[in-house]
């Protein structure tokens, strides 16, 4: 999938053409060292986009590790009390989408989006979709638009906060869609070459005060149980945004490295094929000068 | 028992999220401007409805 995306900047047709362009004439000399030249260009721009990302994600890196709390938190509730949505006769399933605004940065994008996309091929007619970031929205906006109850926007460009978070949270309570059952579909971050497509369940409050196991908790009432939902909601967003920048990043950072190297090989071969074309010339050139002379004498 | 915040048609979150405002508020000065960096908020969003938007993105706080 990154290898498809480096292709996207490169492609790889155009060597194709320029092979058996060199017996056609002297114009390809210079076709060549403009493609020469745009495409050490696109190598520069992958390599300072590369460094960018590698910064950021060690910024991104290090803020996981501080958010990872929120999220097992918030997790352990839920394992802890057994949670089970029982009302199976009408699910009213979310999926919340957790992307980023940016591109080019392989398939964290596309794999959430094509979970989605699994999920709601086989039920779509009780399931919306929140979609946080513009990328998610695009690919999924096409085929499944109808679903879509809201799109956040610009996320990704700078690291998310937890008041971004509970921006999302807040919108994703209020919008009105009570929802029985719902899943925050992220990227989780494993190491800097590897992430892996997760889910986390999210419960509204009634189907917690279902289970059974939720004695375990001394001294609840439902209002406390409502407060104790919103935040561990906001919580769990907060956790996955920053499973989701970091994935981005470091992915980014593979995208843009096998760019770059790509582009190099392009270099090379085209520095090539430039210097045969060059010699082509030179030695036609010598031949005709000599031959005129030849015939003169 | 309900809690006045509630009462007020707050949720948990802008409660929670008020509080840590005024927290981070309180701070003393070398503390405060970073601090202040978590306090920001770019997100925007846009309600979707029949495979459109409805409206414009709104910003809310």
């Amino acid at each position: 999938m990154m290898m498809q995306r480096a292709n996207i900047l490169m492609p790889v047709a155009i060597e194709a053409t320029f092979q058996s362009q060199p017996q056609r004439g002297m114009a390809t000399l210079k076709a060549i060292s403009i493609r020469l030249k745009s495409v050490k260009n696109i190598q520069k721009i992958t390599q300072s986009m590369k460094m960018v990302s590698a910064a950021k994600y060690s910024r991104a890196e290090r803020d996981l590790k501080a958010a990872r709390p929120y999220g097992v938190g918030a997790q352990q509730f839920f394992e802890k009390t057994e949670i089970q949505s029982e009302d199976k006769t009408e699910p009213k399933k979310l999926l919340i989408a957790m992307t980023s605004d940016r591109g080019l940065c392989g398939a964290v994008h596309t794999g959430v989006a094509r979970y989605i996309r699994n999920e709601l091929a086989k039920d779509d007619s009780q399931t919306k979709l929140f979609c946080v970031g513009d990328k998610s929205r695009s690919i999924l906006s096409r085929t499944y638009g109808k679903n879509i109850l809201m799109v956040a926007n610009e996320v990704g460009r700078l690291p998310p906060t937890f008041l971004d978070a509970s921006k999302i949270a807040h919108e994703v309570l209020k919008t009105g869609y009570d929802f029985t059952e719902g899943q925050i579909v992220y990227n989780k971050f494993k190491s800097v070459v590897s992430y892996q497509l997760s889910t986390l369940p999210v419960y509204n409050a009634p189907t917690v005060e279902k289970s059974e196991k939720l004695a375990l908790y001394d001294s609840l009432d439902s209002e406390i149980v409502q407060s104790y939902l919103e935040y561990s909601l906001a919580s769990l967003i907060f956790y996955t945004m920053k499973e989701g920048a970091c994935s981005e990043q470091s992915s980014r950072m593979t995208a843009m490295d096998n760019a770059s190297k790509n582009a190099g090989e392009m270099i090379e071969k085209l520095t090539l094929t430039f210097n045969r074309t060059r010699q082509a010339v030179i030695t036609r050139e010598l031949i005709e000068i000599i031959s005129g002379a030849a015939a003169l004498n | 028992m309900t809690n006045a915040w509630r009462a007020a048609g707050l949720t948990y979150i802008q409660y929670s999220n008020i509080c840590a405002r005024v927290v981070r508020q309180s701070l003393k000065a070398n503390l405060r401007n970073d601090a202040a960096k978590r306090n920001e908020t770019h997100v925007k969003f846009t309600p979707w409805a029949n495979g459109k938007p409805a409206r414009r993105a709104t910003e809310e706080a």
